[in-house]
């Protein structure tokens, strides 16, 4: 009975998610559903990753992009668009596809991103165009300089297994980069996280996050957005 | 339960598959089309649109410097009913599907000249919009696809110093829905996103954007 019930209740949730993503499409399996796995390949992920892409291509197609990310993919300072520079292909790939398959809610977004607006194929070639660029207008800050007890709190709850020492994340375990994001980005994202409302939530990072005081996450959030971009950890990124 | 919804968007669909069939094939009973040639075709556009595709009536749009395969796209959609257009599909009758090439490729070729806004302390809200967007209601900048200086692509129309009545209404006919032939309907999300009050800053300012030489 128990189970007849859920599984009503499983088919009734989703159920208008399911009619405007496709008629056909089975109920994305987001973080705290049953089956959720936080990494699991989607067809579309699978086939953009053995794709590859054309960095020509890519910036036509993400000029329907840069009204919100702008077009050095900086984003805007407050963070409500975050940086796309500078973070691992992979990640991209995972979060766009992810976004597309409803795995990740956005939106906001969703109509520039989905098919048909943008087809499988120019997500690939945007991942590829991305790698070119590099921000120069400065990422926004937290208010304060908390980067201190941030660090400490990084350190501690060994958040650098996961996201590197410099917030250098890792390309092949598709973990992002979080140096030098937009402070009020991290944040929001870190909150979406503890809460378990970011669909594609790493379970390990919830348990590491989940005593965070609020306080404790805009340390955080202040300390990241104050490391320097990973691939110029020498010099810092330049102002405008 | 999926079934049913699924079964309501078929019978949807083809509601509007049929209504699409009627519609034109009633418009265009009379198939005996003679073809001008291009000089003699152009007296009609001319009437509305100028000679030169600068249309002077503000609800007319220009047509100058317009990218050709969008000019020969919005021919097809007003003959197949798809851009729906009361004064544009009387006219469309008229004019046989095998001159829209040539008209398309004459119109995208004539130099667009610039526009005056009457509103001017519109513009001003107007720019922040084109440049930046609306963050709050996630309305992306018309920069990012259209440029910055309105000169757009071939997949994103060029708007620089088009006239703002003509550009509002679009924007009016996009956020109802009225006009719905955008590829990808990214315009139709965008409009959808504004309200009046922004529609007509942005419109004012677009009117006054000019192209470098
Ligand atoms: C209407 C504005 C808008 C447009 C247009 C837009 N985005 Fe976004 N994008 C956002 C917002 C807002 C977020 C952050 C969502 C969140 O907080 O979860 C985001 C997040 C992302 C992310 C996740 C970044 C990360 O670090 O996880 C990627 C990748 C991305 N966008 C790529 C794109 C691409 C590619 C396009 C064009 C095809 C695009 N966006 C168009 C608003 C937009
Ligand atoms: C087990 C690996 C792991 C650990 C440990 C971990 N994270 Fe994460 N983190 C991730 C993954 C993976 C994502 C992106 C989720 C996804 O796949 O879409 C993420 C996302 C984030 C984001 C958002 C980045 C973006 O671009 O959207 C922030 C900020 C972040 N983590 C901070 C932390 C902090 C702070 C800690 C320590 C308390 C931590 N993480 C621990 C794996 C981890
Ligand atoms: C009686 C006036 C009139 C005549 C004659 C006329 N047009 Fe139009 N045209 C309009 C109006 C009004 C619109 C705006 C339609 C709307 O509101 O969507 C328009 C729109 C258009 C558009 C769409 C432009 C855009 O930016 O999307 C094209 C293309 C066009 N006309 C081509 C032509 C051609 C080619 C001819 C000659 C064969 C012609 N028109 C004759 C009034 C006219
Ligand atoms: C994501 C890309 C994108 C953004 C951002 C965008 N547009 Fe568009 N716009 C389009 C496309 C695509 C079309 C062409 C529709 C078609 O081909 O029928 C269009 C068409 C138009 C038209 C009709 C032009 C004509 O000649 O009829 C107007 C007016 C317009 N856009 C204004 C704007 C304004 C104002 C903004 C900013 C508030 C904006 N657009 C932002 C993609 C975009």
């Amino acid at each position: 009975m128990k189970t007849l019930l859920s599984i009503c209740v499983a088919l009734l949730l989703p159920l208008q998610a399911t009619v405007v993503v496709a008629a056909d499409a089975q109920p994305p399996k987001v973080f705290g559903k049953k089956g959720y796995f936080w990494d699991e390949m989607t067809p579309e992920r699978a086939a953009v990753l053995r794709g590859g892409g054309d960095p020509v291509k890519g910036k036509e197609s993400f000029r329907g992009c840069q009204g919100c990310h702008k077009a050095d993919a900086a984003g805007v300072r407050e963070g409500v668009y975050p940086r796309l520079t500078g973070q691992h292909a992979s990640v991209l790939i995972k979060q766009i596809t992810e976004i597309r398959a409803g795995i990740r809610s956005n939106p906001k977004m969703l109509p520039f991103v989905e098919d048909p607006a943008i087809a499988m194929e120019e997500i690939g070639d945007i991942a590829a165009y991305l790698a070119t660029l590099t921000s120069v207008r400065e990422n926004g800050k937290g208010a304060e300089d908390m980067s201190a007890r941030g660090k400490k709190l990084f350190t501690d709850n060994k958040c650098f297994e996961c996201h590197g020492k410099n917030g250098e994340g890792n390309a092949a375990k598709s973990f992002p980069v979080v140096a030098s994001q937009h402070y009020g980005y991290l944040l929001r994202e870190m909150k979406w996280i503890k809460q378990g409302v970011r669909g594609n939530s790493n379970p390990d990072m919830v348990k590491a996050i989940a005593k965070f005081s609020q306080g404790d996450l805009e340390a955080v959030a202040d300390y990241l957005s104050r490391l320097p971009d990973y691939r110029t950890v020498a010099t810092p990124v330049a102002s405008k | 339960m999926k079934h049913n919804y699924k079964s309501i968007a078929r019978c949807l669909s083809l509601c509007g598959t049929l209504a699409g069939l009627l519609l034109p094939a009633t418009a265009s009973a009379d198939d005996a089309v003679v073809v001008p040639p291009l000089e003699e075709r152009l007296q009609l556009c001319a009437g509305c649109h100028n000679p030169d595709g600068n249309s002077i009536i503000p609800e007319n749009p220009k047509l100058s410097g317009l990218n050709a395969k969008y000019l020969n796209r919005q021919l097809k959609d007003f003959k197949s009913g798809d851009r729906a257009s009361p004064i544009m599909s009387s006219i469309i009758p008229m004019v046989d599907e095998s001159e829209f090439k040539a008209l398309a490729a004459y119109f995208s070729e004539q130099k667009r000249t610039a526009g005056v806004s009457e509103k001017p302390d519109l513009a001003v809200l107007g720019k922040q919009i084109y440049d930046e967007g609306i963050i709050g209601s996630a309305v992306p900048a018309c920069s990012g696809c259209h440029n910055e200086d309105g000169s757009g692509t071939d997949k994103y129309p060029r708007l620089t110093g088009q006239h703002s009545l003509y550009v509002s209404s679009q924007l009016t006919n996009f956020k109802s829905g009225e006009r719905k032939n955008d590829p990808k309907a990214v315009m139709q999300t965008v409009a959808k996103r504004m309200s009046e009050a922004e529609i007509q800053a942005v419109s004012e300012y677009i009117v006054t954007l000019k192209e470098a030489e």
